[in-house]
């Protein structure tokens, strides 16, 4: 039953030996140890669990690990510069205020660098919409939507990505 | 450690290797594409199985391809596919718009159009206005294929026609006929990640003179076991130009019909209320597009 399988997470290839039940989730958490990836509500609902799997944001903890032996994923330990430095939406986060707790901060900016990059010039309630799967329950929102439009606003100005 | 209970897991390429498996373990198995439903099942034990079939990645089942008659929409074309497409949005917008009101967008990228009718629950989005956009729903197996009208492939609450070696491969769209346009509308306890209380389509046609009504087509889910297709309303409209008297009766028509429950998201009362709010407004707003179309 267990097979040896590649994960491309963060350019980067984890060989992995899992079952065919495992769970994206667990194993970027448990098998590689990367455990930015939130596990929230199990459920689908939440988006804690949020990644990137070939540029499209999708919820780890709905999908079976063995279906991504040939996809590229984007955790939130990959959005960080090569030189440790921030990534600009992380920055915006940051200066913002839009992080308190932190438990759905991963899977938030995830979400909205994943909404920056198919629109890079997003309305308020396209911003909304594009989040509307991330549950936070410490901000109220406004400081998140506050960053991602700061973010997007950065992105059109120097083309920063 | 494994929340789910074991399977054997199956990644066939190719459509034809799908329809074999299906052919040998069909009656064993369970598709999966998106997981969005199908995951949660299985976590929350509501079903087990022997085998999962991932269909997700075979490319002759996705994609969204427009012929001289309309379009066809492969079965694992994911819902945000569809809810991005610019190509679809003037001629398909109330496949579109539904499209757009399912679930939250990670959900979106995940969930396949051909998942949504398969899994048939009575809430589901996109059957709506598949039916009302006189779509086919094109069924295959190693024994050929057969096609079917999406109000006629749901039988009940996840139960549908198919059988234990068929699947929903795509579905073919006509182009709309002249003066004629499609509407969509759903209410749910919040705009994302609810399941909708009640949801509906429109569809309607007018003569040459852009007024009367030629056909018409209500559709509504979420208020029984299947979509409900109206009698009364076509009956209502058909031959007569719509006006205030008119669509008063449209809705009283569509609340004759519908036979919902109370359960945790609406109550009984309410759906039915909801069902004749939303019988006027999207019958008004096909009414006032298809002029125009």
């Amino acid at each position: 039953m267990k097979q040896l399988i590649t994960l491309n997470i963060n350019n980067q290839n984890y060989d992995v030996i899992v079952t065919p039940m495992d769970l994206l989730v667990d194993v970027i958490r448990k098998a590689i140890g990367l455990t930015g990836t939130k596990k929230g509500c199990g459920q689908g609902d939440c988006g804690a669990c949020t990644v990137l799997i070939d540029g499209q944001p999708k919820l780890s903890c709905l999908t079976l690990a063995i279906t991504c032996a040939d996809k590229k994923i984007i955790t939130i330990e990959g959005i960080a510069n090569e030189d440790g430095t921030l990534h600009p939406i992380q920055d915006a986060f940051l200066d913002h205020g839009a992080v308190q707790c932190g438990f759905c901060t991963p899977g938030m900016i995830l979400s909205a660098k994943a909404l920056i990059d198919r629109n890079p010039n997003p309305s308020q309630k396209e911003i909304k919409t594009a989040i509307s799967g991330n549950t936070c329950r410490c901000t109220g929102y406004i400081n998140i939507v506050s960053a991602i439009e700061s973010y997007a606003n950065l992105v059109a100005e120097k083309g920063a990505k | 450690m494994n929340i789910l209970s074991n399977f054997q897991y199956h990644a066939p390429k190719t459509k034809a290797e799908v329809l074999d498996l299906l052919a040998d373990i069909g009656d064993k198995s369970k598709m999966l594409a998106g997981g969005t439903d199908l995951v949660i099942m299985l976590k929350e034990k509501m079903i087990q199985t022997e085998n999962v079939i991932n269909i997700a990645d075979v490319k002759e089942l996705s994609g969204i391809k427009f012929t001289d008659n309309g379009v066809e929409i492969g079965a694992c074309t994911t819902i945000s596919e569809i809810e991005n497409s610019k190509e679809l949005v003037e001629k398909y917008g109330a496949l579109v718009y539904a499209a757009s009101q399912l679930g939250s967008y990670q959900v979106r990228t995940m969930a396949t159009i051909g998942g949504n009718i398969s899994h048939s629950s009575p809430c589901g989005e996109t059957p709506a206005p598949l039916s009302a956009l006189n779509a086919t729903v094109v069924i295959e197996s190693k024994r050929g294929e057969r096609t079917v009208k999406p109000e006629d492939f749901i039988l009940g609450n996840r139960q549908n026609i198919l059988e234990k070696d068929e699947m929903v491969t795509k579905f073919i769209i006509p182009e709309p006929v002249a003066h004629s346009a499609a509407t969509y509308g759903n209410i749910g306890l919040r705009n994302a990640m609810e399941i909708d209380a009640v949801n509906m389509a429109v569809n309607i046609e007018l003569e040459d003179d852009k007024k009367t009504i030629k056909s018409a087509k209500l559709i509504m889910g979420s208020v029984a076991p299947k979509p409900i297709v109206s009698e009364g309303v076509p009956s209502l409209l058909v031959g007569k130009e719509l006006n205030d008297e008119l669509i008063e009766k449209v809705g009283e028509a569509a609340m004759s019909e519908a036979t919902p429950i109370s359960d945790v998201r609406a109550s009984a009362e309410y759906r039915k209320d909801v069902v004749g709010a939303l019988a006027r407004r999207l019958t008004k707003e096909a009414y006032n597009k298809a002029m125009e179309a």
